[in-house]
C-alpha cells in the first residue's frame, strides 16, 4: 500500500517562556519525543491519549501547521522540513482536509460556501466549484441545509458541513482534532458513522485525535500517546508494535 | 473574486454596531470636508463675481507701457486711439460690452480741507451694460448725458473726511499730461461703499469726458471687457490676443484673475486652511480606522488561523483586510456625500448670515456650494486613509502562527 505519512523520530519542543526565547537559562516542555509513525493510504487511524500527552501537536506537525524541532516528517512523499512557508500553505491547500473540534467554519457564509471556500482558494472554476460542493454536501446528507449560514445549523450539522469542507477537493489526507469532543452522543455517532462511510467509500485516509471511546470502537487502528511517546500502536482485533 | 468581494462585504457587517461607529466617523470627516469645502468653495466665488462685478472685468486692455507708467501722469501711457481698440474687443465671442476706464490720482478739497484720491472715470452706460454694480449709502449714479455741472460720487469715508453730503461741491486737482496742474469743480451725486474700508477712504468717480478734460487728454489708461460668463475668460482671451496684435499700439491683455490680488491672496490663504482641516481629517480617520481594525483582526484570530490552515495564502488575508477596509471608506464616503449634501441644503435655505469679514462691512450670506471635485477629493481621501489605516493589521492577520490562532479563544 501506498505510505501517505511518515513521521520519522520526530520530537517537538515549546520554550516555557517566550519572552525570554533566547535566554542561555530557557526551560523548554517537551510536547513530543522521538515519535515514529507510518501511515498507508486508505487507514482509518485514531491518535488516542489523555489531555497533554501530544495529539493536537501530532496532528499540527503532520498537518504542516507547526515545525518538528527535531526529526523529519513526509506527506505524500513530500518531506515537509525542506519546504518553506509557502510551500508548506501550498501541501496543505492541495493535499490535507481539516476537521477541528469547534467546526470553524466561517460564520458569514453558508454551508454551501463554507464548503466551496478550498476550491475558491485552489482556482477551481465556478462550474466545477458548484458540482463539487453539491457532491461533497449530498456525501454529508446536508443538501437541503446547504444556504443556510453556520448560526442556524445544529452541532452536529456544523461538524458534518466541516466534513465535507475538508474532503470537497480530495485531499490526501483528512486531519480531525477532537471531532466529537463539542456533540453529543446521537451526533458524535452520525459523525463517526459518516466519517468511517466516506473512509470506506472513497478510500479517504482520516487521522485523528480522540480520547472519545464511541469513536475507538470504530477504529482499525489506535496509536496512543502518553507524555509525548507512543506506548502502543494497535489493529483491532492485534498489535503492530 | 466576487466570491471574496462577497466575504469582504459580509464581513463589514459582521459587528453593526461597531461597522456604524465607524462609518459615522468616516461619514463625519467626509461631511465636514463637503461643508467647509463647499463654504469656501461659495466665499471664493462671491469674491470671484463680486471681484468681476464691482468694476473689475472679466479682461482688461491695458497699453504696453501701463505697467511702468508715471503714477502722477496716468495718461502719459495711455491707449491712443481707443475706440478702435475697444470696437476689435467687440467682436469677440461672448463679449457683453465693453466699459472704457481712466484711473487716476489728485487731491480733493471743500475749501477748509484737503485729500488725497483714487479717482476713476467711467462711462456710467457702458458700465451699467456691463451689470457692475455700485452700492450706493445714498443719492444717485452719475449722469451720462454731456453738458451741465460735473458730477461725481464719492466713498463713504471720503464723504466723512471731508464732511460732505449729497448736493455738496468739491473741487479736484489732477496733474495734465504736459504737467501742469488742472482743477474741476465736481457736484456729489452720490456716496458709495464697496465694502472694503480703506477703499471707501479714497475713492471718487466722474465721468470719462469730465476726467478727460480735466487731465487734458483724450487717451485712457485702459478698457474693461464684460463677458457672458466667467468660465469662458480663457477661450476670449485666447481669441482676442492676436487680433490686438494687428493695432498699432503695442497692447496687453490681463485677465481678471492676474488683476484681482485680494482675490488671490484670499483663496490662498483658505486653501492652505482647508489643506490644513483635510489633513487632521486624514490622521483621525487613519488612527481611529488602525485601533478598529486591530480590534477586528483579534476577535477573527481563530477564523485567520483556520483560513490559513487550509491553505489561504498570506496575501489573501492581507487582500481581505485591505478589502474590508475600503468597503468601509466607500460606505463611510457615500454616508458622508449624503449627509453633507443634506446639511448644506438645509444650511443653504436656513438664511443664516455671518458676520462682515475683516475689512468689510456687509454681513456674509453662509452658504455651501456642492462641489463635485470636493466630493471625489474628500471620498478618495478617506477611502485611501482606510485602505493604509488596514495594512497593520492585515499583515500582523497574514502573519498569524496557526497552530497558535487556532487555539486563540
Amino acid at each position: 500500500m501506498e505510505e501517505i505519512v511518515n513521521v520519522e523520530a520526530v520530537s517537538r519542543s515549546f520554550p516555557l517562556d517566550t519572552s525570554s526565547a533566547h535566554h542561555p537559562s530557557q526551560s523548554f516542555v517537551r510536547a513530543l519525543s522521538h515519535t515514529t509513525l507510518r501511515v498507508t493510504a486508505g487507514e482509518f487511524l485514531a491518535i488516542s491519549g489523555p489531555s497533554g500527552s501530544g495529539k493536537t501537536t501530532l496532528l499540527n506537525l503532520i498537518g504542516c501547521i507547526d515545525r518538528p524541532t527535531t526529526g523529519r516528517i513526509l506527506v505524500d512523499g513530500v518531506d515537509t522540513s525542506t519546504l518553506k512557508p509557502k510551500g508548506m500553505s501550498s501541501l496543505r491547500r492541495e493535499k490535507i482536509g481539516f476537521v477541528f473540534q469547534t467546526f470553524n467554519l466561517i460564520p458569514v457564509f453558508t454551508a454551501a460556501e463554507n464548503v466551496e471556500y478550498p476550491l475558491l482558494i485552489q482556482g477551481v472554476s465556478s462550474s466545477e466549484r458548484r458540482q463539487r460542493v453539491v457532491e461533497a454536501l449530498e456525501s454529508v446528507g446536508l443538501s437541503a441545509r446547504a444556504n443556510q449560514r453556520p448560526d442556524l445549523l445544529s452541532g452536529g450539522e456544523r461538524q458534518r458541513v466541516a466534513v465535507a469542507r475538508a474532503i470537497v477537493h480530495r485531499p490526501a489526507l483528512v486531519l480531525a482534532d477532537e471531532p466529537t469532543a463539542n456533540l453529543d452522543t446521537h451526533n458524535a455517532t452520525q459523525l463517526i458513522d459518516l466519517m468511517h462511510g466516506l473512509n470506506r467509500r472513497l478510500g479517504l485516509t482520516f487521522i485523528f485525535s480522540t480520547h472519545d471511546a464511541r469513536l475507538l470502537e470504530h477504529t482499525e487502528r489506535i496509536v496512543r500517546l502518553c507524555d509525548g511517546e507512543v506506548i502502543s500502536d494497535q489493529l483491532q482485533g492485534g498489535s503492530r508494535g | 473574486m466576487a466570491k471574496f468581494l462577497l466575504l469582504a462585504f459580509r464581513n463589514v457587517f459582521r459587528n453593526r454596531r461597531r461597522t456604524m461607529m465607524t462609518l459615522f466617523m468616516v461619514g463625519g470627516g467626509v461631511a465636514g470636508l463637503l461643508l467647509v469645502g463647499g463654504f469656501f468653495s461659495f466665499m471664493f466665488w462671491g469674491l470671484r463675481e463680486s471681484t468681476i462685478n464691482g468694476g473689475l472685468g472679466h479682461l482688461q486692455v491695458f497699453s504696453a507701457d501701463h505697467f511702468n507708467r508715471d503714477e502722477v501722469r496716468v495718461l502719459d501711457t495711455g491707449i491712443d486711439n481707443w475706440r478702435q481698440v475697444a470696437a476689435t474687443l467687440k467682436t469677440g465671442s461672448h463679449v457683453r460690452g465693453v466699459a472704457p476706464r481712466i484711473d487716476f490720482y489728485g487731491m480733493v478739497s471743500n475749501g477748509d480741507k484737503s485729500s488725497v484720491f483714487m479717482g476713476s472715470a467711467v462711462d456710467p452706460a457702458a458700465e451699467n451694460s456691463l451689470g457692475f454694480t455700485t452700492r450706493f449709502a445714498s443719492g444717485n449714479d452719475l449722469d451720462s448725458k454731456p453738458g451741465g455741472e460735473v458730477e461725481a460720487l464719492i466713498g463713504t469715508g471720503l464723504a466723512k473726511s471731508m464732511n460732505v453730503k449729497v448736493g455738496d461741491g468739491l473741487t479736484l486737482l489732477a496733474m495734465t499730461s504736459d504737467g501742469a496742474l488742472n482743477g474741476v469743480d465736481v457736484q456729489i451725486v452720490g456716496i458709495v461703499h464697496s465694502g472694503i474700508a480703506e477703499m471707501d477712504a479714497r475713492s471718487l468717480r466722474i465721468t470719462l469726458p469730465a476726467a478727460q478734460r480735466l487731465l487734458q487728454s483724450d487717451r485712457v489708461t485702459n478698457l474693461v471687457v464684460g463677458l457672458d460668463n466667467t468660465d469662458n475668460t480663457d477661450m476670449v482671451a485666447t481669441e482676442l490676443t492676436p487680433r490686438l496684435l494687428n493695432l498699432p499700439q503695442k497692447l496687453v491683455l490681463k485677465k481678471w484673475i492676474e488683476l484681482a490680488t485680494y482675490y488671490k491672496q484670499v483663496r490662498s490663504l483658505f486653501s492652505m486652511i482647508f489643506i490644513f482641516l483635510g489633513v487632521i481629517v486624514f490622521f483621525m480617520v487613519l488612527m481611529s480606522s488602525v485601533n478598529t481594525l486591530l480590534m477586528t483582526m483579534f476577535e477573527r484570530t481563530r477564523e485567520i488561523g483556520t483560513m490559513l490552515a487550509m491553505g489561504t495564502p498570506g496575501a489573501w488575508i492581507v487582500a481581505l483586510f485591505m478589502l474590508e477596509a475600503t468597503l468601509i471608506g466607500i460606505l463611510g464616503a457615500a454616508v458622508g456625500l449624503v449627509a453633507g449634501n443634506l446639511l448644506g441644503f438645509l444650511l443653504n435655505h436656513s438664511g443664516i448670515h455671518l458676520p462682515p469679514p475683516p475689512g468689510n462691512t456687509v454681513p456674509m450670506p453662509f452658504k455651501v456650494l456642492h462641489v463635485p471635485s470636493l466630493m471625489i477629493g474628500s471620498s478618495l481621501l478617506v477611502i485611501v486613509s482606510l485602505a493604509l489605516a488596514s495594512i497593520l493589521p492585515a499583515i500582523r492577520a497574514s502573519r498569524l502562527r496557526i497552530a497558535e490562532a487556532l487555539s486563540h479563544v
